[in-house]
């Protein structure tokens, strides 16, 4: 664990001296997703202009979901961003065996290996939105809501990380998986909105199945309301550790089925 | 003409060829845009249902439901990877092959796209639409297609993917001067989504942002046909957003040769 600890810091620190050395790249990246997250609270804004809520949300309710779910999205984006390498590239021309003459766990290794710091786009933007939105959103404000609350962050960027790994696994048995990552990643956009708003399928699918629900909605309103910790706050951190142990062993299996490809 | 066919005809088939090869990706593409597809169709039912009167800025929930899926066809039609593409090979220095071709540059690449865009057209844009015009048949009990509509749409598409071809060059020529493309792309697309109407329709917008925005090209790449097809212009109207369209078709175009034959000069292949 100390080791882990240490060549991580060693990396991160690589990592960083990267950014330092091609400064036009990072500014590109944070502007980049500043004006992402800027066009997606204008497509809310303009929303209401028109009508007073949204399935029973005030207007800064739904900006604190919004703000909220681009946390974990955010945080898993900083530290795990090279399994979308895996996924798109690294298997297909063969440079994945690099990992594996390394005396370190493999999927240590490869998400070590990155530290996105263009992720302080989504940071920023998401943490902002929820101090703006937080006094006009009808809180529920305790010491036990906030530290459930905060409590429930790793576990809903755990359920990020883990369809990544999972899916970035893929590639193992058929060498590009980039798009797979890519269909499942995308449906991040269920979780910014509330879960009524949708059919009873698509909650279901959103809360058991791909349970983006639970990096954004189910958490925010819990703030909100103060009730059902145990589905609300419960469900992300069980759900999140049954994923994660699932995706282990999907990549675990892949390794042994992943031969080099490539010269 | 025999001449170009013969130069250009064995990019447009690998362009096919590729698509067929990466069959999955592509999949994997559509199918991510039909579930923010649907994303969008229960948030708008949301809206709908909050705004009291079934209606919203004009539009009704079938015109929104007919919105959202033909701006994504829309916008797989006009679909153009050329940012993308362009970037790559000035990064990793290919880039250096095509220059030694006896073949326009860009022309090479447009080749490729269109037989990726023909692809797309067969195999995705033609059941949706046909999934678009069942549901307007179910729920207003007419046929609302229209043929003429449909020929013009097709005129503006293509308009509209020449714009898209060239504003997606312009970026990819950004390579030459930064490396970050992974960013220049979310910016890209972002801004494209946003301008062009295939977020929201620009008719949402304040009026006096709608006014100017219906005048830039992002508009003209997404916004414009989308209209046609639904029949919210009439003959005159349309006549003159086409005229808008190629213009910014000249513009654009005009303009992506320049920065090419300025970039081009400073292009330095890093490694070997």
């Amino acid at each position: 664990m100390h080791r882990a600890l240490k060549i991580y810091k060693i990396l991160v620190a690589q990592n960083l001296k990267r950014v330092m050395e091609y400064k036009a790249d990072f500014f590109t990246g944070a502007v980049s997703f500043l004006i992402d997250q800027a066009i997606g609270i204008a497509f809310i804004f303009i929303i209401f202009s028109q009508i007073p809520q949204l399935a029973g949300f005030q207007f800064e309710q739904i900006v604190f979901i919004y703000g909220f779910s681009q946390i974990p999205k955010g945080i898993d984006h900083l530290l795990t961003d090279n399994l979308w390498s895996v996924g798109y590239f690294i298997v297909k021309k063969g440079d994945f065996d690099k990992y594996l003459t390394r005396p370190i766990n493999p999927l240590f290794h490869v998400i070590a290996e990155t530290f996105q710091i263009d992720a302080a786009g989504e940071l920023v933007v998401g943490i902002s939105l929820m101090i703006y939105a937080a006094p006009h959103a009808a809180l529920c404000v305790n010491a036990l809501t906030v530290t459930l609350f905060v409590f429930a962050i790793p576990f809903c960027t755990l359920i990020y990380t883990s369809i990544k790994i999972a899916c970035a696994a893929f590639a193992f048995w058929i060498k590009s998986s980039g798009y797979i990552i890519q269909m499942l990643y995308g449906m991040n956009e269920f979780s910014k909105y509330p879960t009524t708003i949708y059919s009873n399928i698509i909650k279901f699918f959103v809360t058991y199945i791909i349970p983006f629900a639970f990096t954004g909605y189910y958490p925010a309103l819990y703030l909100m309301t103060g009730e059902n910790p145990l589905f609300n706050i419960g469900g992300a951190v069980i759900i999140s550790m049954v994923m994660l142990f699932v995706s282990v062993l999907i990549w675990n299996k892949g390794l042994k089925a992943y031969e080099s490809a490539g010269s | 003409m025999n001449k170009i066919r013969k130069q250009y005809l064995p990019f447009v088939r690998a362009g096919v060829q590729t698509l067929i090869a990466y069959r999955m990706n592509f999949m994997g593409f559509i199918i991510g845009g039909l579930i923010y597809c649907f994303v969008m169709y229960y948030l708008w039912q949301a809206v709908f249902l909050s705004s009291g009167d079934g209606s919203f800025m004009g539009f009704s929930m079938t015109d929104m439901v007919v919105y959202i899926f033909l701006s994504n066809v829309t916008g797989q039609l006009t679909f153009s990877s050329a940012s993308n593409d362009v970037g790559e090979e000035i990064r990793d220095g290919s880039i250096s092959m095509r220059l030694i071709k006896p073949v326009n540059v860009d022309m090479s690449y447009l080749a490729a796209e269109i037989g990726a865009a023909l692809m797309r057209f067969a195999v995705f844009a033609v059941p949706v639409m046909m999934g678009i015009e069942i549901y307007r048949y179910v729920v207003c009990e007419t046929i609302m297609f229209d043929l003429v509509r449909f020929l013009l749409y097709l005129l503006s598409i293509v308009l509209a993917y020449l714009i898209s071809f060239r504003v997606n060059l312009c970026f990819g020529f950004i390579a030459f001067y930064v490396k970050n493309l992974w960013g220049i792309g979310i910016l890209k697309n972002s801004i494209i989504n946003f301008l062009s109407g295939s977020l929201i329709p620009l008719a949402f917008m304040p009026e006096q942002l709608k006014i100017i925005l219906e005048y830039m090209p992002f508009a003209s790449m997404n916004y414009t046909p989308v209209m046609i097809y639904m029949g919210k212009y009439d003959i005159d109207e349309i006549l003159f957003r086409l005229a808008i369209q190629a213009i910014w078709a000249l513009i654009t175009y005009a303009l992506s040769k320049l920065i090419w034959f300025r970039a081009v000069k400073k292009l330095s292949v890093q490694g070997g």
